[in-house]
């Protein structure tokens, strides 16, 4: 893997990758100003600068600062985070379908979630750090659960048979979601609905702090592995015969996918879709290599996330559409597109 | 941006980057006019009038339902109490924004509230900002969970009545009554009420005896019989002391929910003398009242069925509406 000489080829691939991020950082800059002047109070560009530059009116300040900012930053980071954790599980799983959402790993971590909210509710202190914790912790189970149903001695890790478990444990897990949820009280029942609509709840830069660590940690080391992806994408037989230690990478990779997601779901409730949606766009984009599939899987989940938050906030308004939904809306038509390629 | 539109680029994604255009441009458009969106009447009110700086008479500081601290201002001018206009209005108390959900208000209030813009029940933070409250009351604890409280608190001083007070009319308008500065104005109310429902109480025997009647209320098909804990029904039986009917006594104190959903079939077994009705099914859906059930139902054979529209204050508690539900029980039981 030592790069000798880049051959015409090679630098084309580069140069285009380097368009494309830095293509996909731009439209993320352009919607974040655009994002950062949409909402139910009328904030002129001009006045958003003067904001910034600490001249607004106190009014003017809560809005930016408490509430629209904290809420970007939030759909940035949980884009990229889902966005990252479903490009690995793509390539671990070999299977274009796999994601949080279809693995099961978001309900997973919804469900620790919901179960402590619904048993806890928040009247003291918001335990706004022990939510990815306890996320976390749903999703690992869920993940290892689905491992360890869908892993044979024979024959490895099936892509077909994991999607297919994970399917099914995530039926299984909103089942019991749902028979929580209609024993709750209607106030609390509202806020899981919600919830699992996914509708980015934690407006506050408490949220914000909880989750950075997360992401900051997580998303260089998933680069880190790139190469490993890209051989373990190749299919067990020829990572062994190229020596890696599968098992090994392929878990500790697998654990990385689910702390990212179940981080993401803690603060952003059951937003699917991006997770499988960015990965697809960023291959489409910039090819299969990992090294740059996964930042640019990272952009196009934060561009993603953070336009579909800007037109949850915008469409009805003053009542706000869940994320989630704007993302299924978007991502549903796009992913029958693919179906209906992939056939073809 | 097209400029790297190469062979490899598939048509779909420019359609994906027309979709993502196209979302700037919307949200573009949004910023340019918002007030087309926004609910009629609530245009922001961006009013960078420094913090009215009242003689600071006495700020007060009181601790609410979840144990916060909370300054209150010494006079507040801009208060927002979404579903609790009941006690401001009857306060005299004339809220920046009233509660609503997207299919309505509380309509009994429509006189009270005439010129109140509409601000949405779950309380969005830039709604909530617009209106520059000075003090905002919240009913329940449940609706500012999860660090919600902390950012209203950011824009006023929030007060929770909380669900034990609130449960209770008197309770709450009383406690409204003390952090507004108007108890005796809260006192009086509850005497004023007092006063009419125990002369309504009087004429009511007079007319009805011991006759039982029921309140059922129809929505989306659905029958609902109120029982004595809330609303109509704590009026109806507790204040005016109206003799409970059958299906209601039967049901257990304990699992009484103020809205027990009943089904058609049990209704059969209502032994009532009178029924009032309360109707949202009015425009779609009242066919369940030509049904064969409904029409064997003995008050409803003796033509003792009372209407009350969805409009009404039947479905709501507080001093104004109890007055309200005791003037329609007059007028419909008194004859």
């Amino acid at each position: 893997m030592h790069r000798v000489t880049l051959s015409p080829n090679e630098k084309e691939r580069r140069t285009r990758a380097i368009t494309v991020l830095s293509l996909l950082a731009i439209l993320i800059i352009v919607v974040f100003i655009v994002s950062m002047n949409t909402g139910f109070m009328r904030l002129s560009p001009r006045e958003v600068l003067h904001t910034l530059l600490g001249d607004g009116t106190h009014q003017q300040k809560l809005i930016l600062f408490d509430f629209r900012l904290p809420r970007i930053v939030i759909s940035l980071l949980v884009g990229a985070g889902f966005a990252v954790s479903g490009c690995i599980l793509q390539s671990l799983a070999r299977n274009a379908l796999a994601e949080p959402a279809t693995l099961g790993i978001s309900a997973g971590a919804g469900f620790a979630v919901i179960i402590f909210i619904s048993f806890f509710p928040a009247t003291t202190a918001a335990p706004v750090f022990v939510l990815p914790l306890l996320a976390l912790g749903g999703a690992s189970l869920t993940a290892a659960l689905i491992y360890i149903l869908a892993y044979r001695k024979a024959d490895g890790l099936s892509p077909t048979r994991l999607i297919l478990i994970g399917i099914a444990v995530a039926a299984g897990i909103n089942a019991c979601q749902l028979v929580l949820a209609l024993r709750l009280d209607p106030n609390n029942y509202q806020f899981v609905a919600t919830w699992i609509a996914g509708k980015i709840w934690g407006g506050d830069w408490r949220f914000v702090l909880a989750l950075l660590p997360w992401i900051a940690i997580l998303l260089p080391f998933a680069f880190y592995k790139a190469r490993i992806l890209n051989v373990l994408n190749l299919g067990d037989h020829t990572s062994l015969g190229l020596g890696m230690r599968v098992e090994k990478e392929r878990i500790l990779l697998l654990v990385t996918a689910v702390a990212l997601a179940g981080s993401c779901v803690a603060v952003s409730g059951g937003i699917g879709f991006v997770g499988l949606i960015a990965p697809h766009l960023a291959r489409k984009l910039v090819g299969p290599r990992h090294q740059v599939l996964l930042p640019a899987s990272a952009l196009t989940g934060a561009l993603l996330m953070i336009t579909a938050d800007t037109i949850g906030r915008w469409v009805l308004q003053p009542a706000e559409v869940p994320t989630g939904i704007v993302v299924a809306i978007i991502g549903a038509p796009y992913f029958l597109y693919l179906l209906a390629k992939s056939k073809a | 941006m097209f400029w790297f539109n190469r062979k490899r680029l598939g048509s779909m994604k420019l359609t994906m980057i027309g979709l993502m255009v196209m979302a700037l441009f919307l949200s573009a458009c949004g910023n340019n006019n918002p007030g087309n969106a926004s609910n009629a009447g609530t245009e922001p009110t961006t009013a960078p009038t420094a913090e009215t700086t009242e003689a600071p008479a006495a700020p007060k500081t009181l601790t609410d339902a979840m144990g916060h601290e909370v300054t209150i201002p010494a006079n507040p001018q801009r208060v927002l109490g979404s579903y609790l206009e009941d006690a401001l209005v009857t306060l005299g108390v004339t809220p920046v924004a009233q509660w609503s959900v997207p299919n309505g208000v509380q309509d009994y209030l429509t006189t009270e509230l005439k010129d109140v813009p509409t601000i949405s029940y779950d309380l969005p933070l830039e709604a909530v900002t617009s209106f520059a409250p000075d003090l905002i009351l919240i009913p329940s604890e449940s609706s500012v969970q999860n660090g919600i409280y902390d950012q209203l608190n950011k824009i006023a001083p929030t007060y929770v009545i909380g669900d034990e007070l609130n449960q209770d009319w008197r309770k709450s308008l009383l406690k409204i009554g003390e952090i507004l500065n108007k108890t005796p104005e809260a006192e009086k109310a509850i005497k004023d009420y007092e006063d009419k429902a125990a002369d309504a109480k009087e004429k009511l025997k007079g007319a009805i005896g011991e006759e039982s009647v029921a309140i059922l209320w129809l929505v989306q098909k659905n029958f609902y019989i109120v029982d004595e804990t809330r609303s109509s029904g704590a009026v109806l039986y507790t204040d005016l002391g109206v003799t409970l009917p059958n299906l209601v006594t039967e049901i257990p104190v304990g699992t009484r929910a103020t809205w027990n959903p009943i089904s058609l079939e049990k209704l059969s077994e209502l032994t009532a003398d009178h029924i009032i009705l309360v109707n949202s099914d009015k425009t779609e859906g009242s066919e369940i009242l030509d049904s064969a059930i409904w029409k064997g139902i003995p008050a409803v054979k003796a033509g003792n069925v009372h209407e009350m529209s969805s409009t009404s204050s039947w479905l709501y508690s507080g001093a104004n509406a109890g007055g309200k539900i005791i003037d329609d029980v007059l007028k419909n039981l008194v004859k």
